[in-house]
């Protein structure tokens, strides 16, 4: 007992140290950007665009600092550069809550409350954008998932993704604590992203080894299987898992059921 | 109660089955006593007949049987009726996507009501009863003994078995042989596995008449380095006759691109075998995507941890450590396919894998590299 | 023979008449109708497996009409968008047919699926049951050893039938399948090659375990489950010890009519439980696993349950293997695989004769043993039982792992180091358990039960009233032996009373006799 009241006070002060230097990183950037004359700033007034990228800036300062570094070059054993991943790469991680990341560890998991909304994501991404560009969504991919090969698109999910997300889409274990999510009411933008960047463990499916129609495929057969299909075979999926939630489930309803019977059968009346 | 009272025929008195005053009860006990039963306890559940107890009782049970009819009803009227066709995606408004549940739910529980009504009907209208017979456990008696192995010996006396061991000793050499054949039309089941284990679709000289073979994808695109950007991958198979299919079960590989750094280190840790061949092409390699335990694909490849998992009995590999296991039950790497870039600009195999690739078998052959990692 | 007049002479008699003229049944019906079966509900459990199979033969005779078990390569036009245009094998089409395009397909396809998974689990129960209760000794040993093939020829039936569709998830296990065989030593690569008729997959196997799993192992199955049950019925059925009850008697209700209603009645509802599941719950969507590819797998792909905790033992095991190079190579999937797999056919086998050896008991057996009455035994039966669960938890500890969030490396170590640990705990506690149990068992029998009434006596000391369940000596013991029957705990278990009234809203006709000497009494009380 008295171990694991070390170890916590270990995290406490582990997170503290986190804190004060998030803070200090802060309110040195807040200073520079009061006394120094901002070279984004200048250009804000070229273009429009630009005072998006200031603003992204700023959040990339309070936020993002202190594990992928100055200007987005990255911190060894923190964070990694991020120069050249691009806005898709950024608008997935922030959207899906992703990123800020609250603590480094095996798997940086999606969050229900992202801590930027959209518009405050489209603005770090233009400010990524900025520090070097990378991959970005097509603008008529609603268009493109609309015309979409969905078995076309369930062959190359089953030879790329099927491997990590599943058959189903339900996610699955990877080494040491990582996983790869559950692909569950994701949007098709995120799904796109995800691909195009190969965010965390995924490998990237850049638009040379899967093009955008091929990308549009995909994404058409996992909304059509995991998201807009019901199941016809029954109220109750049991998650999809296969055998493993089938054998629960046959000890757990049909033993159970079929033993308090065998009670009843052989019980005095 | 001891052993020596068990036999309720000891007990009870044989009663004369042509005394004309016999009840039905006392004829049948008759019968219960023969097959050496007694009854210890036998007692009408509802003596007085027709009382209230009893007829709702008899409401219950009747009452579960009309139910049980009425949802075999519901069922059949379902079956033919209920809209059942798989129409696309649909949602649960879909009647369609209702069509096993409602059918399952009918058939499921007319069988139930059924059978609660029959187990009712068991206990709580027939009579408490409570009987013992006796278990005449332990081999028949002395007396039939001794009949059956006069009988036996006589039998075998008849044939001379003792009297004539020639005759014994000539059937029994041929029943071997006989016995052989019996089994033997099972031999046209077996099949020379000769080498299935280790040549691959990727050996040049059995399927490509000796020229390079290419690397594809499965829908037989060619594969050119600017196909896969850094820190992705692609699964490629031989660019032959049916490359792709199940006819080369081996032959599946994952081509990755790895990043420059790791490629570094990989270079660095490069079995002597791979240097030799100079397996690498850039920062390409090649890995079997056959998993060398019991033969999964092995095709989750982590791009931050650069580790390949495979998802059947999660073995783990090192990508930049020549795809050595680090975790799981796998004992080998998986086999590295030499690759470089033809003067077209698409990746071929410069050989096959020189090691066999997928699960081990008593006489695969191995490299001395192998060992000694 | 002379005609009884008027009523007698009913339909039913002239009928039995008319029988028994052609095939002289009066004397053999009656020794059936009048059989005596003891009655527990622990006695149920092989019924199960026994009418999950009946439900098996008839659903799996439905699949028939419909499934082909053809290797053919076709490209899918059915009624499943997301596999249109999809090469696929003709046996996984038809399989897709039977689930979207035959009226009741998929229902049948999975009741099939469930009582399956029922008759494996029924089976697992039935034998803990005949374990633990040390029903296998002798004269049973020859039953117990055909339950023993009954439950590994179900085993085979059950992982062939899972194959036969040819998608992803089954084809995957065949291939795992292929690599356990191929680690046999110096047979192993042809004893493949004769499965698969050259390298795995080949277009054979499919064709080849449809006849095992339609007609030779249904026939083998058919063939021990009639033996196996005609065995219980001649040996007669084992029965709890208790009152009357002895080595040489049965104590029970007669086959006709009460058993066979309940049988009757039981066997409805494991189809109406099975049923309902197979309409309620969905079970292997083929549909989503597409059709096998070499390249192809799935995260969390797992067989059966009941194949679970071999492929538990295969992740857990080390990465062992021995080699003599160039010459010979022992994989170390042969250990748990092969070597596993034999000795858990094995080991179950022969336990009724090492039992007898070790314990020196020749006797026969026909009353059962409470467990806590055989704590050698039921400790190891707990130490096996915990192993099988930690090797079934292993082989899915990939969706544990994701499930709950753990490290999948964590999973394979606690496994790894849980199934050689935590059976030696388990047997030791259940040993202590046992002989507690037993403790608390001679205890009552000699100072009575615990009444809960606190007394004091003049010294000021408290002490509890306890009721004696036979006439107490002057020490206030009773001599009653200890001998293996339920010994009663609490007051209302002694002869215990049976409920008055009856009615569930409100109280129905007079009340029992008993209830109203209770009554009586219990008015006269206040």
């Amino acid at each position: 007992m008295a171990a694991s009241a070390k170890r916590r006070r270990g995290w406490r002060k582990r997170l503290g140290a986190l804190a004060r230097f998030t803070g200090a990183l802060v309110i040195v950037g807040g200073l520079y950007s009061v006394f120094s004359p901002s070279l984004y700033a200048q250009e804000a007034e070229d273009n429009a665009i630009d005072s998006e990228v200031v603003k992204g800036q700023e959040l990339y300062d309070t936020s993002c600092i202190s594990c992928h570094g100055d200007d987005g070059e990255g911190i060894e054993g923190r964070g990694p550069s991020l120069i050249g991943v691009g806005s898709a790469a950024v608008e997935f991680q922030v959207n899906t809550g992703r990123m800020p990341m609250a603590a480094q560890g095996a798997q940086a998991p999606d969050s229900d409350y992202p801590v930027f909304d959209e518009e405050e994501a489209a603005w770090l991404g233009a400010y990524i954008e900025y520090l070097g560009g990378g991959a970005t969504v097509p603008d008529d991919l609603a268009a493109l998932v609309e015309n979409a090969d969905v078995g076309e698109g369930g062959d190359l999910y089953r030879v790329n993704c099927s491997s990590c997300h599943g058959y189903a889409g339900g996610g699955g274990a990877l080494s040491s604590g990582a996983h790869a999510p559950a692909l569950i009411g994701v949007s098709d933008e995120e799904i796109y992203q995800a691909m195009l960047t190969g965010p965390q463990n995924m490998p990237v499916f850049a638009d040379n080894e899967l093009t955008p129609e091929q990308k549009a495929d995909i994404i058409a057969y996992v909304q059509y299987v995991v998201n807009d299909d019901k199941d016809p075979g029954g109220v109750f999926t049991l998650g999809r898992y296969g055998p493993s939630t089938e054998g629960l489930a046959i000890f757990l309803v049909g033993m159970t059921a079929l033993l308090l019977t065998t009670l009843w059968i052989a019980g005095k009346s | 109660m001891s052993a020596h009272n068990d036999s309720a025929r000891d007990e009870v008195e044989p009663v004369d089955l042509r005394d004309p005053k016999l009840t039905r009860f006392e004829v049948y006990k008759e019968g219960l006593r023969r097959d050496d039963i007694e009854i210890i306890h036998y007692e009408p559940r509802f003596p007085k007949p027709g009382t209230k107890l009893e007829k709702r009782m008899e409401r219950i049970v009747g009452g579960l049987f009309l139910l049980s009819g009425l949802f075999a009803t519901l069922f059949v009227v379902a079956f033919i009726w209920w809209p059942w066709e798989y129409e696309g995606a649909a949602t649960w408004r879909d009647p369609q996507t209702w069509y096993t549940p409602v059918i399952g739910f009918t058939l499921g529980f007319s069988l139930l009501f059924f059978a609660v009504g029959v187990l009712t009907w068991a206990k709580k209208l027939l009579p408490v009863e409570e009987l013992v017979q006796d278990r005449h456990d332990g081999g028949s008696s002395h007396e039939d003994r001794r009949i059956a192995e006069s009988t036996v010996d006589t039998i075998v006396d008849d044939m001379g078995l003792r009297r004539r061991p020639f005759l014994v000793k000539t059937a029994l050499l041929a029943a071997a042989p006989l016995g052989l054949a019996a089994v033997a039309p099972l031999g046209a089941l077996l099949k020379d596995p000769g080498d299935m284990y280790t040549v691959t679709g990727w050996n040049a000289e059995r399927y490509n008449d000796g020229d390079p073979i290419r690397l594809m994808m499965k829908d037989g695109a060619l594969v050119r380095p600017d196909m896969v950007s850094a820190g992705g991958q692609i699964t490629v198979y031989p660019a032959i006759d049916h490359g792709a299919t199940n006819q080369f079960p081996t032959a599946p590989t994952l081509l990755i691109h790895l990043r420059e750094t790791d490629a570094a280190t990989l270079r660095g840790n490069l079995y002597p075998m791979y240097q030799d061949v100079d397996a690498l092409w850039g920062n390409f390699v090649a890995y079997s995507k056959i998993c060398t335990h019991v033969g999964c694909p092995a095709s989750l490849y982590e791009q931050q941890s650069q580790r390949l998992l495979c998802p059947c009995h999660q073995s783990q590999f090192n990508v930049v450590d020549n795809a050595a296991p680090v975790f799981g039950p796998a004992t080998r790497h998986l086999p590295m396919l030499p690759i470089t870039v033809d003067d077209e600009g698409f990746f071929i195999a410069t050989s096959d894998f020189l090691v066999p690739p997928g699960p081990a078998f008593w006489n695969r052959p191995s490299l001395p590299e192998e060992d000694e990692k | 023979m002379k005609r009884r007049k008027g009523s007698n002479d009913s339909l039913l008699t002239k009928a039995g008449g008319e029988l028994d003229d052609r095939f002289k049944l009066a004397g053999p019906a009656r020794v059936l109708f009048n059989k005596v079966f003891p009655d527990h509900w622990s006695f149920l459990l092989g019924e199960i497996a026994l009418f999950s199979f009946i439900l098996l033969l008839l659903s799996g005779t439905f699949l028939a009409l419909f499934f082909e078990p053809s290797m053919v390569e076709v490209t899918y036009n059915g009624a499943y968008v997301p596999l249109q245009g999809i090469e696929m094998s003709r046996a996984y089409e038809s399989a897709l047919d039977l689930s979207f395009e035959v009226r009741g397909g998929l229902f049948m396809r999975q009741m099939h699926h469930w009582a399956t998974l029922l008759f494996m689990a029924s089976i697992l129960v039935h034998m803990l049951r005949i374990f633990f209760t040390g029903a296998f000794r002798a004269p049973r040993e020859t039953n117990w050893m055909i339950g023993i093939l009954l439950f590994w020829v179900g085993f085979f039936e059950g992982f062939f039938g899972y194959s036969l569709p040819d998608d992803g998830l089954s084809g995957t296990g065949l291939r795992i399948m292929e690599g356990m065989t191929a680690s046999v030593p110096f047979i192993g690569p042809w004893a493949s090659a004769a499965l698969f008729r050259g390298q795995f997959p080949g277009t054979d196997v499919i064709s080849m375990i449809y006849i095992i799993h339609v007609f030779i192992f249904p026939l083998i199955l058919l063939a021990l489950i009639t033996v196996h049950v005609a065995l219980v019925f001649i040996q007669k059925h084992t029965q709890w010890p208790g009152p009357g009850r002895t080595e040489h008697n049965v104590v029970g209700f007669r086959m006709f009519p009460n058993y066979v209603m309940k049988q009757v009645g039981f066997m409805l509802f494991i189809w109406g439980v099975v049923a309902a599941m197979a309409g309620l719950f969905q079970i292997n969507p083929i549909w989503l696993f597409g059709p096998y590819e070499v390249s192809v797998v799935s995260s969390a792909s797992q067989p059966d349950f009941y194949v679970m905790y071999l492929d538990g033992l295969i992740r857990l095991f080390p990465a062992w293997e021995f080699r003599v190079p160039p010459y010979f190579t022992l994989p170390a999937v042969f250990w748990p695989a092969i070597a596993g797999m034999g000795l858990s056919v094995l080991l179950p086998l022969v336990y009724p004769a090492l039992e007898r050896r070790f314990t020196k008991d020749r006797g026969h057996h026909n009353l059962l043993q409470r467990p806590r009455d055989n704590p050698g035994r039921t400790s190891l039966g707990v130490m096996i039982v915990i192993f099988w669960v930690i090797g079934a938890v292993s082989g899915g500890n990939d969706v544990f792992a994701e499930k709950f969030d753990i490290s999948l490396n964590a999973m394979t170590w606690a496994g790894r180091i849980g199934i050689v640990i935590l059976p030696i705990i388990a047997y030791y506690v259940t040993y202590r358990i046992c002989l507690g149990l037993q403790q608390h068992d001679r205890e009552v029998l000699a100072h009575g039960l615990e009444t809960g009434i606190l007394m004091r006596d003049p010294n000021g000391r408290f002490y509890e009233v306890h009721q004696p369940l036979a006439e107490p000596d002057e020490h206030g013991h009773t001599e009653l032996e200890y001998n293996g029957w339920v010994v009663p705990k609490k007051m209302n278990r002694v002869g215990a009373l049976p409920p008055t009234d009856r009615g569930f809203f409100k109280s129905i006709e007079e009340p029992s006799e008993n209830g109203a000497a209770r009554d009586e009494i219990e008015s006269g009380k206040h």
